[in-house]
């Protein structure tokens, strides 16, 4: 509002005079901001008066005065500025800004038991101020994928008539030369505000150092700490402080309103980042694969909204900064599935797993890769290269290999799943020679086969990307060596049951020699009894294939032993003892046989057939 | 005064040092007189030569180019190229890389480098800091800028006022270099304006963006020197000599950084640091010139509580000293004599501030630059190190 009398100069000089900040205590007790708006505008008035008294004026010693004067009006309102700054100035509510979009379901794979969790994030979704939740994310497991659709959101960090006012004061002090000044309070203030933004964000200030140390289950929790709050940050927090400053400064000077934006917020972006960078150079294991994923992903969603809130030239610094860690994270998340696959490769364990089960690290991998398949999206764009082992490369043969022309027209990520399972395989296949026992050797070959075949299928991306073919090769596989454990283990014990060497023709009778009947029989009871206490203890963990294990083995035990037992048992029962020879029925074998692959011990006395 | 490129000439100690290098280049010729030459040997030799040359010449500025900015950005430049053929001996050698005990060595060079990481970060800040300081040199000139108008008290109080931040902002960093105590600078609506008159305007001076509160440059700079000697005769035999190398790659790094750290303000600075000079070696004497002449350089009385060794800092305050006590004998009418001096020391200060404005820029890029090369490489020399080290 402009007051109604034009001053005089005089006048003017009095009223900047009686609000010398360095003259007397009393008239800096109070600020003219505060109090009066007329006094506010008597003194912007004085101020105006002064400047353009001296512009008007020659350049002569007789202005000395005015010069001074000026001076300290300008003092005085850059003492004014502040303290219109710091009373409006309050950290950002940051409860009300953590958007409702985000996912509710976190992956991660626990590297101890190779079986992947779910759990849910202590979140606080909470609503946007004044505005509707966004639809949620799909919270499958592909929740881990964190492109959301949030956008920059700039929020007034001061009240309007502050701004005024700020604005009335910063133009006057730049017209008169002081802009170096007015930048310089603006700038440290908002920094103590952005500052405690930060902390209650939960943006923390470690060194590399410090990151490096921790432990990656500490570091997951700030991973996701973090990527909540740099949307904030960089969206809301950093958005909105380049608005103030255009509101302040617009239309004054250009080159202000930039150097307070960048003075206020580069040490803080700079922070910010310095965490995500420090994540990109850690050390590349496996496990580390999905969280450093979720934050490419979230960086990469921030990159445009970054370019833009950076965009003057004097932050390209960070923009390049930004760019740069982004590749990195790419490049770490390369080097951790190259890692994984040598990894897979080369894991040396000898002991084998009791009872032919299922390894685990077949389990790990496999859920592994299943995790890679929720990831599919960003990993087919960062993946662009096939798999650069094998035999092919080394010349070794006896490494595994892959005939990439089988696999034409697949991804990348496709042929590295498909090499990852190749060589899984190839390592089952190592560690089942492990095994003593050939039977047991077969069994553990099929079991795990079976395991990634059923986990493939599984997943309806996983199977996609391996694809039906290599799959029902993988079922061929296992279906082999379950028909080779049977024949190991199997077919010797059969052979008790041959007809052959029972006849004997000779001169006394034509028929069966008694004692290679009795032999025979004791064999076949040494032979059963001790493949059931044997394979009691092995495990098939898939009850599907273990029903279907044990009917085929009774399919052809039974028939056999029955068969057998008609033609011959009553050369047996015609001589002494027979229950020492015809120990069981075939329903005890039956029973027996459901005792297999439990993966538990049993009794050694088998029921007897009862007389 | 602005730095000029090194004349060269006039420097005592060039001829000096060029003397022990003749004899200590001398005294290992005969050590590896016994190795035939061999593509191993030459690449190592070159490399040490390489080191040799590079901060030999560091080493023979003259005193007003030492520590200077451009100076600081020539030692960047020797430890990247130092760095780059390093990366090459390891490349080149990546089998012996891989065993023992070349392999713990090197492995011991990459956590060092982690480490160097943070010193880079802390130093970006440092330069920030300066910057400040400039634009506070920047509102003195502005107030002392005589062609705008004649010089009248407004413009001098105006330059005083400036001086006096520019202070307590230079004595701000001294305290929170070395107490890391980090004053309570609160700010809030219910401060009396009393309390706001008396506020500095360095809210912000002690808030590190680069670094955490608790970090200090001395320590890592000590964690660094740590265990750092040089190579036994049989681990140099082990390895084929390569353990030379990767102490040479080392002791540069660590004094390298170590030199940053005495030149710009960081967190926590201390020069004091205990590792060995590695004085039987002909690569080193450029070092042991180096590390005394800036010892010396800190323990000149002017300097001993400065917040960076950096040339321009000193010429910072040594201008705004001297700008202090001119303005502080202002009276009026000005005499020629006054206006003469003020010109004179406004010219100082203009073109302290255009140095400064054009050599921290670049050599922000470049410690940042710095950062980039050490991280790759130790990125690119972990992966194929392999499992076989554990993890951090």
């Amino acid at each position: 509002m402009e007051p109604p009398e034009s001053i005089t100069l005089d006048a003017a000089e009095k009223i900047i005079l009686r609000w010398d900040s360095t003259a007397s205590e009393e008239t800096t007790d109070r600020m003219i901001f505060d109090g009066d708006r007329r006094e506010v505008d008597q003194y912007l008035q004085a101020v105006d008066e002064i400047q353009r008294s001296m512009s008007a004026a020659t350049i002569s010693d007789g202005d000395r005065k005015g010069n001074s004067t000026i001076q300290i009006a300008m003092a005085r309102l850059e003492d004014e500025f502040r303290s219109i700054l710091i009373s409006n100035t309050s950290p950002l509510e940051t409860d009300s800004l953590i958007d409702s979009s985000f996912s509710t379901h976190s992956s991660s794979i626990n590297v101890h038991s190779g079986e992947f969790e779910e759990y849910p994030e202590d979140e606080r979704v909470l609503r946007q101020v004044g505005e509707s939740p966004k639809a949620g994310e799909s919270s499958s497991r592909a929740s881990a994928s964190y492109r959301s659709t949030n956008s920059i959101r700039e929020l007034d960090l001061i009240p309007a008539e502050a701004i005024d006012n700020l604005r009335c004061i910063a133009e006057r002090m730049i017209s008169a030369g002081y802009h170096h000044e007015c930048v310089q309070v603006y700038g440290s203030v908002r920094k103590s505000a952005v500052d405690s933004s930060f902390r209650r964000l939960g943006v923390e200030n470690l060194s590399i150092g410090d990151i490096q140390r921790l432990e990656w289950d500490v570091l997951e929790v700030k991973i996701r700490r973090w990527i909540r709050a740099a949307k904030v940050c960089v969206r809301i927090l950093f958005a909105s402080e380049k608005k103030l400053c255009e509101q302040i400064f617009k239309g004054l000077d250009t080159a202000t309103d930039n150097a307070c934006f960048i003075e206020t917020v580069k040490g803080p972006a700079i922070q910010l980042f310095k965490f995500a960078e420090a994540i990109s150079i850690s050390r590349r294991t496996p496990e580390k694969l999905f969280k450093m994923l979720d934050l490419h992903d979230a960086l990469l969603d921030l990159l445009p909204d970054i370019d833009a809130v950076f965009e003057s030239e004097s932050s390209e610094s960070i923009r390049i900064q930004a760019a740069e860690i982004l590749s990195r994270l790419a490049e770490a998340a390369r080097g951790i599935l190259s890692e994984f696959e040598n990894a897979v490769l080369s894991e040396p364990s000898k002991v084998p797993v009791p009872g032919g089960t299922i390894h685990p690290l077949t389990r790990y991998v496999m859920n592994y890769i299943n995790l890679i398949s929720d990831y599919k999206q960003t990993l087919n764009e960062l993946i662009v290269s096939k798999p650069s082992t094998g035999s092919r490369y080394s010349g070794d043969q006896t490494m595994p290999d892959m005939d990439f022309a089988e696999f034409e027209g697949r991804t990348p990520l496709a042929l590295h799943l498909i090499w990852i399972i190749v060589i899984l395989q190839f390592n089952v296949e190592g560690k089942s020679k492990c095994y003593r026992d050939n039977s047991l050797a077969h069994l553990f070959i099929m079991n795990n086969l079976h395991y990634i075949v059923q986990k493939a299928k599984g997943s309806q991306e996983l199977r996609e990307i391996i694809g039906d073919d290599y799959l029902k090769k993988l079922t061929w596989k296992y279906q082999q060596a379950a028909t080779s454990y049977q024949r190991t283990t199997w077919v010797r014990v059969l052979y008790c049951l041959r007809d052959e060497g029972l006849h004997v023709s000779g001169s006394f009778s034509s028929g069966v020699s008694k004692s290679a009947l009795r032999e025979r029989f004791k064999a076949f009871n040494a032979m059963f009894e001790e493949v059931h206490r044997t394979q009691a203890m092995w495990h098939v963990p898939d009850s599907q294939l273990r029903e279907e294990l044990r009917i085929s083995i009774t399919e052809k035990l039974l028939p056999a032993y029955r068969s057998f037992l008609g033609r011959f048992r009553s050369h047996i029962e015609s001589g002494r003892h027979p229950e020492n020879y015809i120990k069981y029925s075939a329903e005890d074998l039956e029973t027996a046989v459901l005792d297999f692959f439990e993966g538990y011990p049993v009794s050694q006395h088998l029921r007897r057939r009862s007389q | 005064m602005p730095s000029t490129e090194n004349q060269g000439s006039s420097s005592p100690f060039m001829s000096f040092g060029r003397s022990i290098l003749s004899i200590r280049r001398e005294q290992v010729h005969s050590m590896e007189a016994n190795h035939d030459p061999n593509t191993q040997e030459s690449e190592i030799e070159l490399f040490l030569q390489l080191i040799s040359k590079r901060f030999h010449d560091l080493s023979v500025v003259s005193a007003d180019e030492l520590l200077s900015l451009a100076w600081m950005r020539k030692l960047l430049d020797a430890f990247i190229c130092c760095h780059e053929e390093f990366r090459v001996i390891l490349l080149n050698n990546k089998v012996q890389v891989c065993k023992p005990p070349l392999e713990r060595l090197v492995a011991e060079f990459f956590d060092r480098c982690l480490k160097a990481l943070d010193i880079c970060n802390a130093t970006r800040d440092g330069i920030e800091k300066i910057r400040q300081w400039e634009k506070q040199l920047e509102i003195v000139l502005s107030a002392m800028d005589s062609r705008q108008r004649t010089m009248g008290e407004g413009q001098f109080r105006r330059a005083r006022k400036a001086l006096m931040d520019l202070a307590i902002a230079m004595l701000d960093e001294k305290e929170t270099g070395s107490i890391f105590s980090h004053r309570n600078r609160s700010f809030g609506r219910h401060q009396s304006s009393k309390d706001q008159r008396h506020h500095l305007p360095g809210h912000s001076r002690s808030l590190s963006w680069s670094v955490s509160r608790s970090w200090s440059a001395a320590k890592q700079l000590q964690s660094i020197a740590n265990n750092l000697v040089p190579p036994r005769g049989n681990d140099i035999s082990a390895t084929n000599g390569l353990a030379v190398p990767v102490f040479a790659m080392s002791y540069v790094l660590m004094f390298v950084l170590w030199a940053l750290v005495a030149a710009i303000p960081c967190q926590d600075r201390g020069l004091q640091i205990h590792c060995s000079v590695p004085r039987h070696f002909s690569w080193g004497a450029p070092f042991i010139l180096l590390q005394e002449r800036i010892m010396e350089e800190s323990k000149k009385r002017e300097r001993r509580n400065s917040s960076g060794l950096l040339k321009e800092i000193n010429q910072m305050e040594r201008c705004a000293s001297h700008m202090t006590d001119l303005v502080d004998s202002i009276h009026f009418p000005l005499t020629d004599e006054l206006k003469t001096e003020a010109g004179q020391q406004v010219q100082e200060v203009t073109l302290l501030c255009e140095a400064l404005k054009n050599g921290l820029d670049p050599l922000e890029r470049q410690v940042r630059e710095v950062f980039r090369k050490i991280m790759n490489g130790r990125t690119e020399g972990l992966e194929f190190l392999g499992s076989v080290n554990k993890p951090e």
